[in-house]
């Protein structure tokens, strides 16, 4: 459905005529995100430069009954960028200023197109650390990572985005430009909105600035690979590794397919005969991450490892990271349809859950391959299958439905950081109930009385 | 049937190409993004766009080919291949950019190319039935002859046989990848041995067609072969401060950026241009067809050479260099743009 004249004129008045699209290539493009199986071409996309235009397009959005989409790199992976209802997608690319990095408030404060490796090698260029790392940090943006929450590969001892928050500039669907936080840690004035608009996927304001903390860089920073028999024994060891007092910096695993595919594609040398690799990593003083090393080694060699080795150098560490990040397009290599989902558990839930996704797997003759952030008990177990098998592609919306309630009956949930969208959505009940749910409407209707804000995900 | 559908079929959409692509970087639109390309590939083959839309016109010229959204693709998608198969449809026969159409009308008479190499001079052939051989390239010969003699210079068991025609990767590039590789294959059969080329984008369009165990680009012979120039390459009583210019299809195409920068190292001080790794904007036939965002991109280049305060900028194909040239004569620089083995010819021994 094209958008009225005198809506796209107001538009384009707004941003520029080159900057609202509507050929039907340009739109083409902006159907569908990272999440395979969703798919829905919106009627324009518009290209805001400031938040007065992000201001001015909301206000025209809710003035027409116009569903307006939020959109970062689009790497997320539940269909939460898919224009379900149609409508506008607001593409956020263009708003990619670094505004401010403050060493004695330990602050940056980006716009919302940053990609999350700009801000982080900025930081890192004066000696901080911006702490969240998702695996597509190079490609996804701040704004997408705020309003997904991202968690990443240093969420165990780190935590997720979260935490790094500290004020918002968004604007709600009326066109009010609001400013939660701030530049301080300690802040209690209020509802705390930052936090609510983190995670809230892009259903109640668009973030237009952020200001997040940065730490100290770490002194130094090591990674070792223990190869083990299978998922489950890996499992154990993260348990011994955590009860032996240790919050590593990075606790991740991969199976055997996930480290043939990362191998084929990075050709580290890992091997591959081994049932599952945990990669383990610290950082700090000189002094911890030497002492941690090598108690994680240990741990690992006596719960049974077949082998464990320790990066040479920091070089060497940064590949072994990388090759992790990058395990899920690596999988593709399998097969061309690659449906990869997001659960968590309690951490000593993790060799149960482990082994139930096998048991499913097996029941519905499915390869699911399963990699994970183990340290906070985070799985993503993918499938891989040919698109073209049709009843495959019915098995495997069954089989991680079953998946996900496996997850909720071992006290964990259906999606540990990639979000709901419009994937997770028929699932939300089940993790939430009746109550919440409805609580979660109200806040919506709240936000954005119109409803026009990302319709057809959280808070519908 | 447009495309090979297990190329297509491939992209799962993650976006992990975006950071590395230079068009993307300008609009920050995902229509001239690697990943949303494949989309309108597959737009195109499942007939939700049709054949004459704009978008599709548009970003098939835009795209230049750099092929840097494919060594950072862990999901292992040949993009370089897609597009030729893009550009066969997109511009078939008339379609084609006029300016493209004329050049690969140039270079696939075969006796026109060698006439241009005789008159500019390029090495001598001499000729030995077993190789290596040297591939004289088409534009190359005729814009810089040097080049062959510096070649023959470092590597003197090289043959330089006649009769080489051109080896047809312009045609492959711009729409028409049949005679790509009938030319590739043509030549491959006119040179005996393995083939040593001083173009990047000849190596990689030959190791296409006639195996890569065929073809060997300068820099990798030289390294191979144990030929490290000694002695050191001196300006105004110091040693030289040298910068490269990656050639696209080199670095992404065949994985090879190490071995140029080891020669460069061995005679002068090397120093790495922030963006080496990234396209100059020559990119074949595109500074011709997009001019403005050719120069575009060539100009923030032309910022970086300058600031680091080079004597020389090196490039390894012809394309590059004369790209560079070309830059470097418009700011008036005193840097001076060199074809590599031009570089290492003229260090005293
Ligand atoms: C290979 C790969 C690895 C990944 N690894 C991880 C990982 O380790 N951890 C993890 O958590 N995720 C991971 N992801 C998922 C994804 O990258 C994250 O969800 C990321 O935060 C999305 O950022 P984006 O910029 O791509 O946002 P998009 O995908 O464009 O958008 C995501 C959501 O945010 C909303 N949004 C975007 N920008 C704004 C804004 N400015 N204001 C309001 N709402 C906005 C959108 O409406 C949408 O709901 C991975 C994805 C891939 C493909
Ligand atoms: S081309 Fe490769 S990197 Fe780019 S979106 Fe497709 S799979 Fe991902
Ligand atoms: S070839 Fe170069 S310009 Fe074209 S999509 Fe790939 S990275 Fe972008």
């Amino acid at each position: 459905m094209a958008l009225d004249r005198d809506f796209a004129g107001a538009l384009a008045d707004v941003v520029g005529a080159g900057h609202v699209h509507q050929a039907p290539g340009d739109l083409a493009v902006y159907a569908r995100d990272a999440t395979p199986l969703f798919h829905q071409v919106p009627d324009a996309v518009v290209f805001p430069a400031t938040t007065e235009q992000v201001a001015r397009v909301l206000r025209l959005a809710t003035a027409h009954r116009v569903p307006v989409v939020p959109r970062g790199a689009g790497s997320n992976l539940c269909a939460a960028t898919v224009p379900v209802r149609g409508g506008i997608v607001l593409a956020l690319t263009r708003m990619t200023q670094i505004l401010e990095i403050s060493t004695d408030e330990l602050l940056a404060r980006v716009q919302p197109g940053v990609t999350t490796a700009r801000l982080a090698d900025a930081a890192t260029a004066r000696n901080l650390l911006y702490a969240p790392d998702p695996g597509s940090r190079t490609t996804a943006t701040v704004g997408g990572n705020i309003a997904t929450c991202a968690g990443g590969l240093r969420g165990l001892k780190y935590g997720v985005t979260r935490n790094y928050v500290l004020g918002l500039e968004a604007v709600l669907p009326t066109g009010e430009v609001v400013r939660t936080g701030g530049r301080l840690w300690k802040d209690v004035a209020g509802y705390d909105l930052t936090r609510l608009l983190t995670g809230s996927e892009g259903t109640l304001a668009v973030i237009t600035e952020a200001t997040v903390a940065l730490l100290p860089a770490p002194a130094e920073s090591n990674t070792g690979v223990a190869y083990f028999e299978s998922l489950t024994e890996a499992s154990r060891a993260v348990g011994a590794i955590i009860s032996a007092g240790i919050v590593p910096a990075t606790l991740e695993f991969l199976d055997r397919k996930c480290v043939a595919v990362v191998e084929e594609y990075a050709g580290l040398g890992l091997r591959l005969d081994a049932g599952a690799l945990l990669l383990f990593g610290e950082d700090g003083p000189l002094a911890t991450v030497a002492a941690n090393m090598l108690r994680m080694r240990q741990i690992c060699a006596e719960t049974g490892a077949l082998e464990v080795t320790v990066a040479e150098d920091i070089v060497r560490s940064e590949a072994l990271l990388a090759a992790r990040r990058c395990s899920l397009p690596a999988l593709s290599r399998l097969g061309s349809l690659t449906v990869l989902e997001d659960v968590t558990v309690p951490r000593p839930r993790m060799p149960e859950m482990v082994g139930r996704i096998d048991e499913i797997a097996d029941r519905f003759d499915l390869q699911i391959a399963t990699f994970g952030h183990a340290g906070d008990g985070n799985l993503h177990p993918t499938c891989v299958l040919d698109p073209d098998d049709e009843d495959a592609v019915g098995r495997v919306h069954k089989a991680f439905a079953e998946v996900f309630r496996a997850a909720i009956r071992l006290d964990g949930t259906i999606t540990g950081e990639h979000g709901v969208g419009s994937a997770k959505l028929p699932f939300l009940a089940d993790r939430l109930g009746a109550t919440q749910l409805g609580l979660l409407r109200r806040i919506k209707t709240a936000f954005d009385p119109a409803g026009i804000l990302n319709p057809g995900k959280l808070g519908s | 049937m447009i495309f090979s559908k297990t190329l297509l079929d491939r992209c799962i959409s993650c976006g992990y190409c975006l950071p590395a692509c230079p068009t993307y970087a300008m609009t920050g639109d995902e229509a001239s993004s690697p990943r949303g390309r494949i989309s309108l590939m597959r737009a195109l083959e499942t007939g939700h766009l049709e054949d004459d839309d704009p978008t599709l016109a548009e970003q098939a010229s835009f795209c230049l080919g750099c092929r840097a959204c494919e060594p950072v693709c862990p999901a292992g998608v040949e993009y370089g291949n897609l597009l030729e198969e893009w550009r066969d449809h997109q511009w078939s026969g008339r379609r084609s950019p006029l300016p493209a159409r004329l050049l690969m009308a140039l270079v696939s008479r075969s006796w026109l190319v060698r006439a241009q190499g005789l008159v500019r001079r390029h090495a001598r052939t001499v000729t030995s039935a077993s190789g290596p051989s040297l591939m004289l390239g088409c534009v190359e010969r005729g814009l810089f002859p040097r080049v062959s003699h510096a070649a023959r210079k470092l590597a003197p068991g090289l043959s330089v046989p006649k009769r080489q025609g051109c080896c047809g990767a312009l045609h492959a590039h711009n729409g028409d990848s049949g005679t790509g590789e009938r030319m590739a294959k043509s030549l491959g059969d006119a040179l005996p041995g393995t083939i040593v080329t001083t173009s990047g984008g000849c190596a990689a369009h030959l190791a296409a067609h006639v195996g890569r165990p065929r073809v060997r680009e300068l820099s990798e012979y030289l390294v191979e072969h144990d030929h490290l120039p000694s002695g050191r390459l001196l300006v105004d009583g110091r040693v030289a401060r040298v910068a490269l210019q990656d050639s696209c299809h080199l670095r992404n195409g065949l994985g090879i950026s190490r071995q140029p920068r080891e020669l460069i190292r061995a005679v002068a001080e090397y120093v790495e241009l922030p963006s080496a790794g990234a396209c100059c904007g020559a990119a074949g036939t595109y500074s011709i067809l997009r001019p403005r965002e050719s120069g575009e991109i060539l100009s923030v280049k032309i910022d970086e050479i300058e600031a680091a305060e080079v004597d020389f900028v090196v490039a390894v194909n012809p394309g590059c260099l004369r790209q560079l040239k070309t830059g470097l004569r418009k700011r008036g620089s005193r840097v001076r743009a060199v074809h590599l083995a031009e570089l290492l010819v003229i260090v005293p021994r």
